[in-house]
């Protein structure tokens, strides 16, 4: 807090002096005695509201999406065969401005892809064609930028094509691959803003020979929200909503086979990080390989970077996952495992 | 003016006309703002929400964060979140959430801070506005005990009673100076006077940054640093009608110093109390004798008008106590219930009292230089007088 001294501060400073120069202990005393007490015991002081940060609910009715739904929300298109035997599914995505309640009392300005942020959850099998019809229906330009090959008119970036002015449209097409775990997110400029928004989600990319079957499969977009604006995050969350998942705990059962599909989209900040606990997993970076690279039980992501974990829980309990960035657990990036008998 | 032209003004009672003549304007706005709200006003939406927040103060008590705040804003504001070091922190707010134009509201967060250490906490409003608060140094809130009380006051007892009271024991030995000596001491004091009142209107403007938008600091200086003035000048004018000793004159005068100081030092006993609540008081003996040796020279300034006379020991005594013992009083209210609106009106009141002081010595002095003209003693005079406060300050500052 920058400070200029005024003659203000040497009566703050004199009051003081005089304390020590009449030596009245008494005020020292009490004003010691109880600091020196606090910090002996070092105990936090009861909460009034429960031991976790975060509070209340919001209006996930008039969000228009629950983020327990989007969890397992898999957006497999509308199916249909191709004359050359290749598998076609095709998706409708609509750009609107939407205001979201992010945390009880504050609605975020965002702009999303088809009302809810994250996105839709995209997932196809490598190799077949993916069509998505993109209509622009908010008051700025914006596109969907897929990471995956294609072609660069399909990139969905300024120059080089693929945008979509307001109330105008575009088709994006291409095969899907490589297999793994992808993301999409608007590529319009100013990019950090329109990113941060809420223009982004996952795109699945399953291989041929699919992966082994598990008995749960999440969908976990971790980002953050800028509320005013001075780009530096206010909240931090996965799937949307602040708190979401410390106030709704995931259940699974002892011993079911859990696979979350784990991206992170966070603007402004360098990193982003997962942490299970009482837990290991084992992780496969950006999903491109069926072995994994590590058994650990905390993994960092830079933006943009994904990766696939797979764990199973060998006893009951209420079990954290949150960002050992703490600093974002606390701000929102918190969740929960109830792990039944 | 000539006398000649005005007017015969007659003072017969105010006819029924003039009563009509006088309300039909107030009639006439009020059916001009009946239209205009029935119009629906202007019909223009704020394009973005204007809210303003203000913080007035805080406090801590064992596992417990109180923060006061005030809307300042248009309208009504909804507090949403609470950020507490990085962290959403609950809160509870009284009376509600929703806090009307110009109400006060009290946060109050279950927080488990620690002795010494600093705490940021963000207030984030339905509109996402942030507003900040900074704890430099985290300790529980002095409670107004009777032992704190004692102890404020024996702050305020050492910041004005006793500096002002050891320039009060000058009194002997000024007596025995010469006449030109006591003109010179008198500029001295406007000198010290006039300092004094540029340094309390310059903390008044600064503490007005914290005052509350509609408050309007700015136009409460004005308001009581004018309103002073001109009452100390009408009481000043009717003493000087009333009463025929010029010697009761000038102890009228010194009395009005006193008055005026002991105005600016109720600003600094404030400052005093609110700075030790917030933790800003660092502890430095140097700093104190350095304090004192300032203020010693506001018992000189008040005493320089009546050092030709005979006051009696008990007036000196209540000139002390007038120019110091409010002091302790601005301690107490710093201390206890701090609040920058106040402070900014006493501290108006306080410039106001001052120059108007620094006008009555003037006019003393013009008396005296009638008689003897004597320029370069009121010049020096009233230089040393600021240098002696600039110099003094130099080592406290």
């Amino acid at each position: 807090m920058p400070r200029n001294l005024s003659r203000r501060d040497l009566f703050k400073l004199g009051g003081a002096g005089i304390l020590t120069a009449s030596g009245i202990v008494a005020l020292n005393k009490t004003s010691l005695t109880t600091n020196h007490k606090h910090n002996l015991l070092q105990t936090p002081a009861p909460m009034e509201h429960g031991a976790l940060p975060g509070v209340g609910e919001v209006d996930h009715e008039r969000n228009g999406f629950n983020p327990m739904e989007l969890l397992t929300d898999f957006d497999y298109g509308h199916v249909s065969l191709l004359p050359n035997g290749q598998t076609l599914r095709e998706y409708e995505v609509v750009a609107i401005n939407k205001e979201i309640e992010i945390v009880p009392g504050i609605k975020f300005p965002a702009w999303t892809y088809n009302g809810r942020v994250p996105g839709p959850t995209f997932r196809a099998t490598e190799g077949d064609r993916i069509r998505i019809k993109f209509i622009n229906g908010s008051n700025h330009v914006h596109s969907m930028h897929f990471h995956g090959f294609h072609p660069g008119s399909m990139d969905g970036v300024p120059g080089s094509g693929g945008m979509a002015e307001p109330g105008q449209e575009f088709t994006y097409e291409f095969d899907a691959e490589p297999f793994g775990l992808h993301l999409y997110h608007c590529h319009a400029f100013p990019l950090a803003r329109h990113i941060a928004k809420g223009l982004y989600g996952a795109f699945v990319i399953d291989p041929k020979e699919g992966r082994p079957r598990v008995d749960h499969e999440f969908v976990m977009v971790m980002s953050g929200f800028d509320v005013d604006f001075d780009d530096t995050n206010d909240f931090y969350a996965v799937n949307g909503i602040p708190f979401y998942y410390q106030n709704h705990p995931i259940q699974i059962r002892v011993g079911e086979t859990v696979r979350i599909y784990l991206v992170n989209i966070l603007e402004f900040d360098l990193i982003n990080s997962f942490h299970l606990h009482a837990n290991f997993f084992q992780y496969y970076p950006t999903g491109t390989s069926l072995t994994p690279s590590e058994f650990t039980d905390t993994i960092i992501q830079g933006q943009a970077q994904r990766g696939i974990l797979e764990f199973s829980y060998k006893y009951p309990g209420m079990y954290m996952f949150h960002a050992h960035v703490t600093e974002f657990a606390e701000l929102g990036w918190n969740g929960m495992f109830e792990v039944i008998p | 003016m000539t006398e000649s032209t005005s007017p015969p003004t007659t003072t017969r009672g105010i006819s029924l006309r003039t009563i009509g003549l006088l309300l039909l304007p107030i009639l006439l706005l009020a059916g001009v703002i009946a239209l205009f709200l029935a119009r629906g006003g202007l019909g223009l939406e704020p394009a973005a929400p204007v809210e303003a927040l203000t913080i007035e103060r805080y406090t801590l008590s064992w596992g417990h964060i109180n923060i006061h705040v005030r809307n300042a804003s248009p309208g009504p504001v909804t507090i949403a979140q609470v950020i507490v070091n990085d962290s959403v922190w609950p809160f509870t707010l009284e009376p509600g959430r929703e806090i009307p134009r110009l109400g006060r509201a009290i946060i109050t967060l279950a927080y488990p801070w620690s002795y010494g250490e600093a705490y940021g906490i963000r207030i984030f409003t339905s509109n996402a506005i942030p507003f900040d608060l900074e704890i430099p140094v985290a300790f529980a809130t002095t409670k107004p005990a009777a032992a704190t009380f004692w102890n404020f006051a024996l702050i305020g007892l050492y910041v004005g009673v006793i500096p002002v009271f050891l320039g009060i024991f000058w009194f002997p030995a000024l007596r025995q100076l010469g006449r030109k000596w006591m003109t010179f001491l008198m500029a001295m004091t406007a000198g010290l006077l006039i300092f004094l009142g540029f340094d309390t209107i310059t903390e008044a403007l600064e503490k007005a940054a914290g005052v509350p938008g509609p408050f309007q600091g700015v136009g409460l200086i004005a308001i009581g640093a004018v309103a002073t003035f001109l009452l100390l000048d009408a009481i000043s004018r009717q003493q000087s009608a009333t009463r025929a000793s010029e010697a009761d004159h000038r102890m009228g005068i010194a009395f009005m110093i006193a008055t005026g100081i002991g105005f600016h030092n109720l600003g600094e006993g404030l400052a005093i109390g609110a700075a030790y609540n917030v933790g800003e008081i660092a502890l430095s003996t140097f700093l104190v004798v350095g304090f004192i040796i300032q203020n010693i020279t506001e018992g000189l300034g008040i005493i320089a008008p009546v050092l030709r006379d005979r006051p009696r020991i008990a007036q000196l005594g209540l000139l002390g106590l007038i120019g110091g013992a409010p002091a302790i009083l601005g301690a107490w209210a710093g201390g206890f219930a701090p609040s920058p609106t106040l402070a900014v009106l006493f501290l108006a009141i306080g410039t106001g009292a001052i120059f108007e002081v620094v006008y009555e010595v003037g006019k003393l002095i013009r008396k005296d230089t009638a008689r003897e003209p004597m320029p370069l003693v009121v010049f020096s005079g009233v230089v040393a007088g600021m240098l002696l406060l600039w110099i003094t300050g130099l080592w406290i500052k």
